[in-house]
């Protein structure tokens, strides 16, 4: 299992585009993935579930990841948080 | 009882039907229960009615095209993820099996409990991402009692309701929606302008209308007008039939208008081009009398493939549509990869920070020479076989369009040393979509022949408002003062200079804003087909030496509403 502490940093937040960009990254791999913020954990391949942490800008998140391409598929998600989603400079 | 409802006019058409309403933030369904026996089928039919709608979003993603495919497609996209999220749709089942309710209360049971969720959110955007839940729910209800009647959804009935997104506009005609009234929204909202490109009745601000309409009610509607009549007596009926008498003449003479000059009441022709990207979009150009091709895109060409296209299979390509337009001027645009375009041959950087910002147009096309060369080769080609125009997109810098003509000069020295017949001038000419460009035209007009201005980009960089950004809806539009200003100034520069100057974005295939165009000195547009004939008649009832007399009051506009209110009150009135 992997985890990572990561910051939610383009100006809109986890907004839907930012959300569904993350849950398409996220179906590539098998392993299962959360996401942890304000007390919630939610599934992190599902967008409404994704969507329900209501993570705008600043919030820190907790990637949590599991399986047997754990490694890749966390490497991704947090090159898009450094990507800032490929939205904002 | 006879009741009216006065709202604006979005998109023209007459219905007459029975209402179905759609209260804002409520699947209205009671509680109902179902025998255990009936359980395992009613969690058949819940998956029957969402495979039905998964099937109906990818259609409709194969239907859209142009310019609105991009917007309209990623409100599809966000809705088919919704579709398939294990989050959204898991307990469903369990619902039916434990609490035995219907598919139709367990989809209610399941909607309110996200939404209560939704509800607690402090952030106002996020609060309203419960809409897109909301929408995705509505369809499968909708799909379950379609299968049930074994009917469409809408079909033949009028849409009431608060208010309707540009995917749900497409969807709608899709299922064969009458017409929708709404209670809120802007003529001028890409909704309306959805709507009327698709030819689909839409009246918006019908205040009052959800209130006191009910499912089953009979309306009568006028998109033309904005009136809503609830349970019509006999002579609203009459004026009903009278008005679709009317739109069955009008659509004739529409018709007939193929073969007939774009020229206004004092006598001034006005150069129609089609935008266009298929073999089917020059066919239908060259039926409706375009002057000619006015942007043929040529990324499908590069789009949802593995390798590059050669220079010959370009060539192919370019000498077809100018073919196709017998002797009338094509303009085609170099590739415009980037930001927004997704291609598999690797060509457009994915990752860059900002790709709206990035290396896309012109810039791509300098970036890989090899690229710009073969395109170019291919292009002046094409040339000999009629009339071919070259145009960059994203310019802005003088040196970009040196650099390309440059390139364009040596292949064309290449070609006829090795005996192709080509033409012996071909025009260059630059998209103005970059402020800076617009802005130092002065310095660099000597450079092209020709300029087409690209509303969608220049209206986003000029306002520095992603159009794509749900969040900006109300800021990334044309009609804010300072797109008018430079874009009236682009047109009078290059009239000064005697230079050719189309628009070519959205801006020019809605009817309603080509007063305004006119008015700022606009004598060439290039839009979708689909819309040309209604702009030509439109046309046909301005008065240009009246509306130019005008532009002193649009251009004193202050706001977004002075602008739509010059708008107003200089609509041709068309009889």
């Amino acid at each position: 299992m992997i985890e990572h502490e990561l910051t939610v940093s383009n100006r809109l937040g986890l907004h839907a585009r930012a959300t569904a960009k993350l849950v398409q990254t996220l179906s590539g791999y098998r392993s299962s993935a959360t996401l942890t913020a304000k007390g919630r954990e939610v599934n992190a391949k599902s967008i409404m579930g994704v969507m329900l942490l209501a993570a705008g800008q600043g919030t820190q998140v907790k990637l949590r990841v599991e399986g047997d391409d754990e490694d890749q598929a966390a490497q991704a998600v947090v090159s898009l948080f450094e990507r800032r989603f490929d939205e904002d400079s | 009882m006879r009741q009216a409802f006065v709202g604006h006019g979005a998109s023209r058409g007459s219905a007459l039907g029975r209402a179905r309403v759609r209260l804002p933030h409520a699947l209205e369904v009671a509680e109902e229960h179902i025998p255990a026996k009936r359980v395992e089928g009613e969690i058949t039919r819940l998956h029957a009615a969402i495979a039905t709608v998964r099937g109906e979003m990818f259609a409709l993603r194969e239907r859209l095209h142009g310019a609105l495919a991009h917007e309209v497609g990623e409100f599809l996209d966000l809705h088919s993820l919704l579709l398939d999220d294990p989050e959204l749709l898991q307990g469903l089942d369990e619902l039916i099996r434990t609490g035995r309710y219907s598919a139709d209360y367990a989809l209610r049971l399941q909607r309110d409990r996200i939404a209560s969720v939704f509800q607690t959110m402090d952030d106002a955007y996020f609060r309203s991402r419960v809409d897109d839940i909301d929408q995705v729910i509505g369809r499968i209800h909708a799909a379950l009692h379609r299968r049930d009647a074994g009917m469409p959804g809408v079909a033949g009935e009028i849409l009431v309701t608060d208010n309707v997104a540009p995917a749900e506009i497409a969807q709608l005609q899709a299922q064969g929606v009458m017409a929708i009234v709404t209670t809120t929204g802007s003529i001028l909202s890409h909704s309306a302008i959805l709507a009327r490109s698709l030819h689909l009745p839409l009246v918006v601000g019908a205040e009052g209308a959800l209130q006191r309409i009910n499912d089953g009610d009979v309306l009568a509607v006028d998109g033309a007008t904005g009136n809503v009549i609830l349970e019509p007596d006999a002579n609203d009926l009459r004026a009903h039939r009278g008005r679709v008498r009317d739109l069955a003449r009008e659509r004739k003479q529409l018709h007939r208008l193929r073969r007939e000059p774009t020229r206004t009441v004092d006598g001034i022709d006005i150069k129609l081009y089609a935008n266009a990207e298929s073999r089917d979009d020059v066919a239908e150009a060259h039926a409706l009398g375009a002057a000619g091709v006015g942007l043929y895109r040529t990324e499908f060409l590069f789009l949802q493939r593995n390798e590059l296209p050669d220079e010959e299979e370009q060539f192919r390509v370019y000498r077809d549509v100018v073919l196709g337009m017998t002797g009338r001027a094509v303009t085609i645009r170099t590739l415009d990869l980037g930001a927004d375009k997704a291609d598999r041959t690797g060509l457009a950087l994915r990752d860059e920070p900002n790709p709206a910002l990035g290396l896309r147009g012109v810039r791509l096309s300098l970036a890989r020479a090899g690229l710009l060369e073969a395109q170019l080769r291919a292009l002046v080609r094409a040339s000999g076989y009629g009339p071919l125009r070259i145009l960059l997109p994203m310019v802005s810098t003088r040196e970009e369009v040196r650099e390309v003509r440059a390139t364009l000069k040596r292949v064309t020295v290449e070609l006829r040393e090795q005996g192709h017949a080509i033409a012996d001038n071909i025009p260059l000419g630059a998209m103005i979509e970059v402020p800076a460009a617009a802005i130092a035209l002065p310095a660099f007009i000597g450079s092209v022949d020709f300029l087409s201005i690209g509303t969608n980009d220049l209206v986003q960089y000029l306002l520095a408002a992603d159009r794509n950004n749900e969040a900006l809806t109300s800021l990334y539009t044309p009609l804010h003062p300072a797109v008018i200003r430079l874009v009236r100034d682009v047109i009078q520069l290059a009239r000064k200079r005697d230079k050719p100057v189309a628009v070519c974005g959205e801006m020019a295939g809605d009817a309603h804003f080509a007063p305004m165009l006119l008015a700022l000195g606009l004598m060439e547009f290039s839009l979708h087909p689909a819309t040309l004939l209604e702009l030509r008649r439109t046309i046909r009832h301005c008065n240009l030496a009246q509306l130019q007399s005008r532009a002193p009051a649009l251009l004193r506009a202050r706001d977004r509403a002075g602008i739509e209110a010059w708008i107003a009150e200089n609509a041709p009135v068309i009889a």
